[in-house]
């Protein structure tokens, strides 16, 4: 992952999380939210080798610490997100090439977002974090994986297209 | 290659691990700069989410509002059900308001005739295929209403108790056309009949052969013995035009009444009327008409200049 593209993807993660902050977080969905940034994050992580999925997942969990209506404490998502992108570059070698499975894609997003929360909440009880109940912690991680679901197979196409800008000559190959 | 790509992936991973943690525990140490980062982020973003907030305001409760469709239909119809019966109430409020203000009228009237009355409401009203004009009001023998009583409205006199019940009585209005009260002038004192037509127009008609009638002459009602039928001193009606006849003796007038019979809500039996009357105390005071005075005031206009009238010639 050379510097020019993770400074293009930081970007695109930022413009994400803009939307994430500004409009996706205030539209009311049923069963629970839906993180967009999350979905795009991992999308781009998934496409990374092991090396871009970790860079990457530490770059994203960084902007998403800076998220103001965020309460864990800065660097937690961080830390979450490089280990996720790590587990993800493990398992993503095992399945190949998402580009042209598109259906493994969309699950192995939807899965990552789900387990994501999950190692959230973790994290949270590790770190002594009051997270609410356990029911509604569950519809949180039940609704953004359904949403996530739904949403990437419409996301996803998309971003496939913008990073196959971000790639030099020598990538693409 | 690929055991050296995991390794350096591997060291990555150590290193943003450390890094990681090195950050949280800043942040739950309380060092300001974490801190002060998510305040700046959220000076950057508050411009942008105020703006995407009336953009998106709209599709914000999509979701919700499909989620509570169902709810909102059951609300609208109730709504709908609370209106109908709050129109229902306005209307009736209005109607009381109405009959309010006819009731205070036609105790105001009586109150200066120092009439004592029993107020009744009209609840119904002749058929017309009966050819007699009346009405039946909700006030019996009960209340002190009797046969041969005077009616009054809120204007003046309205008719007179034809018959009574315990609870209700009929009143035969003053425009039937067997009707027939004495009145008198108030301006000239000279003493009449007046005649009930069948419509809201009346015919006058004096006994004195050199009694003189005028238009818009008040017509006072002029009593009878223990004031029934009628009590004395009740504005009944003013003299609309004067009938030139040479062929009769007397002096003939069609008369307007006060009383508009057929808006009739509230009414009044006069059950007892003081010794002599009211005189001409209740003769109705014509009301002042609002003037409308306009000044006028001249603009100077300007004379033309000598230069400008020569232009104008050339």
């Amino acid at each position: 992952m050379s510097w020019s593209r993770a400074g293009f993807s930081a970007l695109i993660l930022f413009f994400f999380f803009v939307i994430q902050e500004s409009a996706i977080s205030k539209i009311d969905f049923p069963i629970s939210g839906f993180s967009l940034y999350l979905c795009a994050l991992l999308g781009l992580m998934a496409l990374e080798d092991r090396f871009g999925a970790i860079a990457l997942g530490f770059i994203g969990g960084f902007i998403l610490d800076l998220s103001p209506s965020t309460d864990s404490p800065f660097g937690k998502w961080a830390l979450i997100l490089t280990l996720i992108g790590y587990l993800f570059s493990r398992n993503r070698e095992s399945i190949g090439d998402f580009t042209e499975r598109p259906i493994a894609f969309i699950l192995f997003v939807s899965a990552g977002a789900t387990a994501t929360l999950i190692i959230f909440l973790i994290f949270g009880l590790i770190l002594g974090e009051n997270n609410g109940s356990a029911l509604s912690n569950l519809q949180t991680v039940f609704g953004n994986g359904l949403w996530t679901l739904l949403f990437s197979s419409i996301l996803l196409p998309g971003l496939v297209k913008l990073r196959s800008f971000t790639l030099t000559s020598r990538e693409r190959l | 290659m690929a055991a050296g790509g995991n390794n350096r992936s591997r060291l990555l991973l150590v290193i943003l691990l450390v890094t990681s943690l090195f950050l949280i525990t800043l942040d739950l140490r309380g060092v300001s700069i974490t801190k002060n980062s998510r305040s700046a982020t959220q000076t950057l973003l508050a411009p942008v989410q105020r703006g995407v907030s009336d953009l998106f305001s709209p599709v914000g409760n999509f979701f919700s509002d499909i989620k509570n469709f169902g709810n909102t239909k059951d609300q609208l119809k109730n709504l709908k059900k609370e209106n109908a019966k709050l129109r229902k109430k306005v209307i009736f409020n209005k109607d009381i308001a109405g009959e309010l203000k006819k009731l205070k009228n036609v105790l105001d009237l009586a109150g200066r005739g120092s009439y004592k009355v029993v107020s009744a409401r009209v609840i119904g009203k002749g058929s017309s295929s009966t050819f007699s004009q009346t009405i039946t009001i909700d006030a019996g023998s009960n209340d002190g209403v009797k046969k041969d009583m005077t009616v009054m409205g809120e204007l003046g006199l309205v008719g007179v108790v034809k018959s009574a019940t315990s609870t209700s009585a009929i009143v035969l209005l003053m425009s039937d056309p067997t009707f027939r009260i004495g009145v008198r002038i108030a301006r000239s004192q000279s003493i009449g009949v007046l005649m009930g037509e069948g419509d809201n127009t009346y015919t006058l008609q004096l006994l004195d052969p050199s009694g003189s009638i005028e238009v818009d002459d008040v017509l006072l009602s002029l009593g009878s013995d223990n004031n029934k039928p009628f009590v004395p001193g009740l504005p009944v009606g003013y003299v609309k035009s004067v009938k030139n006849t040479s062929a009769t003796l007397t002096q003939e007038a069609n008369v307007k009444s006060y009383s508009n019979l057929s808006s009739l809500g509230i009414v009044s039996v006069i059950i007892k009327s003081t010794n002599g009357g009211p005189k001409d105390a209740l003769i109705p005071r014509p009301t002042p008409t609002p003037t409308t005075t306009v000044y006028v005031t001249q603009q100077p206009t300007p004379e033309a200049s000598p230069s400008e009238s020569s232009k104008a010639k050339n």
